[in-house]
């Protein structure tokens, strides 16, 4: 069960920041260098070129030569550049007299704070502009940047910028000020600056492929649909010019699912698209409670209508969540608590 | 400012599911210039599933499904969902029999839909101004404090079924006492309504206070 979203406790932890260096500048070089040379001993034994050694050839050599059944593969034996095995870390912050490089060293959190007086500044630098701009009569210039393409670091990527750790609060100082400073008319001139901390979201993810119609004896045009909800598993098949009638496991709905709600939710797609009265539908469905065997074959249902319908209608259902396989499921007990969350009673003595 | 303590199975990046089938249907035109920068974010963000209460349907309500909820105990919402429907037939045969007794220039007047009796029954109990209990000095004072949309919604459901579980007859039904709540609370009267009039005298009456607000 792998968790999709949790509290930043669960997730790793930031080494970069956790004290001052554990591995000096000298030993990470000498460990460079051995890397390179066992490389080329690496592919002399292979019998490969030394210099057209890539990672990719690394690491099916090592595979090879030392093959493991473990389960974890960060367990396994790896042979990989010292940067990507001994994590960053913040440098000594003192010279040898033990008075600190930086300005800010004694805030606590120096990289940050120095992170917010440049962005502060370079608000500051957008306002001036914005007020020649003003001053020459010049119109200000309002391009509306794509929104939607992109996010801002997580905070967990800008500890790792910083090498320091930061609090949620901090955090979010942080993005409202970089937010404020994009707002601005003028802020093009400082582009670069804001591009550092945004990252590209990925678009792919909506293409799906839609299957073709299939006929069968009769030459009725039908397609089939999957659907899952917490426990449960269904089929569906929509057949074209129907009645409208529904056959779950060979009994009808209203034998079936003898709740409203439940009924509700089978009709909900083909109620959405209006064509209720057009379609058969014979479903099958296993596992689950009422509600969940309802949510599954409504995604079925869904899933199998996208065959018969235009690509835009196939966007508004995504948009009112009918294609998204809800991703809910009853939270595990934990050792310790009487349930997932309640926890035994309190007794004072 | 509020820690997230609860987590949730969604990614952040996911958004609410928009179910009403009219806002498909409208053409480009006539979308003003927010609608169509959630138009283009919920072009390319992943979305929500659709929860097993909420439908196209025309007979899904918001309002009606989350007094459902809060009526429900231990999770039958089989029975909450059955009582709901009875509290609003009972509230149909009233105002039909007040109907058909009433002369001809009244019958206007009398509001038959028992959806919008509901609506604005509980639109008639939300308070506008609640106390809200601040420390100062060792003493807690009750401060008068504005309130947001939810909370108004909120308060008026928790008063209605608390009034309908508690003050009544042993042998009354709950879609009887409610349907009687809301055509009380629809016209203005009612204990509801007037336990939303003293928390107004309260605040009123807490009035100096108001300056420990600090949000």
């Amino acid at each position: 069960l792998r968790l999709i979203h949790t509290t930043t406790a669960v997730q790793r932890k930031n080494v970069g920041a956790s004290g001052p260096e554990k591995y000096t500048e000298a030993f990470i070089k000498k460990q460079i260098e051995e890397f390179n040379l066992g490389k080329r001993h690496l592919a002399n034994m292979m019998g490969e070129d030394p210099e057209t050694f890539t990672q990719e050839d690394i690491d099916k050599a090592i595979a090879y030569l030392f093959p493991s059944g473990l389960f974890d593969k960060q367990a396994r034996p790896m042979m990989k550049h010292p940067t990507e095995i001994f994590p960053e870390q913040r440098k000594i912050q003192w010279g040898e007299d033990g008075r600190p490089f930086h300005f800010l060293f004694y805030t606590g959190k120096q990289s940050y704070y120095s992170l917010m007086h440049e962005t502060y500044e370079k608000l500051l630098n957008v306002q001036k502009y914005q007020d020649q701009l003003i001053a020459q009569d010049l119109p200000l210039q309002k391009e509306k940047r794509n929104l939607a393409g992109s996010r801002w670091l997580t905070k967990i990527e800008l500890e790792e910028m910083l090498l320091e750790k930061l609090s949620d609060d901090d955090y979010s100082r942080f993005i409202q000020l970089v937010q404020k400073l994009m707002a601005l008319p003028g802020s093009d001139i400082e582009e670069k600056y804001i591009q550092k901390f945004s990252r590209e979201v990925p678009v792919q993810m909506q293409k799906v492929v839609i299957e073709p119609l299939q006929h069968d004896e009769r030459g009725v045009a039908f397609s089939t649909g999957e659907g899952r909800r917490k426990t449960a598993r269904a089929t569906a098949v929509v057949y074209d010019n129907g009645t409208g009638k529904m056959t779950v496991n060979g009994k009808g709905i209203l034998h079936y699912f003898p709740v409203l709600q439940d009924r509700e939710q089978l009709l909900f797609p083909f109620q959405f698209l209006d064509r209720v009265g057009k379609h058969d539908t014979v479903c099958t469905v296993s596992g689950g409670g009422r509600s969940a065997q309802a949510g599954a074959i409504r995604l079925a249902c869904a899933k199998a209508l996208r065959s018969f319908v235009t690509e835009k209608e196939v966007e508004f259902m995504r948009q009112a969540g009918l294609l998204t396989v809800d991703p809910r499921v009853k939270e595990r007990k934990k050792p310790g608590q009487e349930g997932a969350r309640r926890k035994f009673t309190w007794k004072k003595r | 400012r509020l820690v997230q303590v609860r987590w949730s199975r969604y990614n952040p990046s996911y958004l609410e599911p928009e179910v009403n089938k009219e806002l498909y249907q409208k053409p480009l035109e006539e979308l003003t210039e927010e609608e169509r920068e959630q138009m283009e974010l919920k072009a390319v963000r992943p979305i929500k599933a659709a929860p097993p209460t909420l439908s196209s349907s025309v007979f899904s309500d918001p309002m009606i499904s989350k007094f459902t909820n809060m009526m429900m105990k231990d999770g039958n919402k089989v029975l909450a969902r059955s009582l709901m429907t009875q509290t609003l037939e009972a509230i149909k045969r009233k105002q039909l029999e007040k109907y058909h007794k009433a002369p001809e220039n009244e019958k206007e007047t009398i509001e038959c839909n028992p959806y919008v009796i509901f609506h604005q029954a509980l639109k008639n109990c939300q308070p506008i101004i609640g106390l809200s209990n601040i420390t100062k000095g060792g003493k807690t004072y009750q401060v008068p404090v504005p309130l947001k949309d939810n909370r108004k919604r909120f308060l008026a459901m928790k008063w209605m079924i608390t009034e309908c579980r508690e003050n009544k007859h042993r042998r009354t039904l709950m879609p009887e006492k409610l349907s009687q709540e809301l055509l009380l609370a629809f016209n203005n009267e009612g204990p509801i309504i007037k336990k939303k009039h003293v928390l107004h005298k309260m605040a009123e009456a807490n009035r100096a206070y108001a300056h420990f607000r600090w949000w």
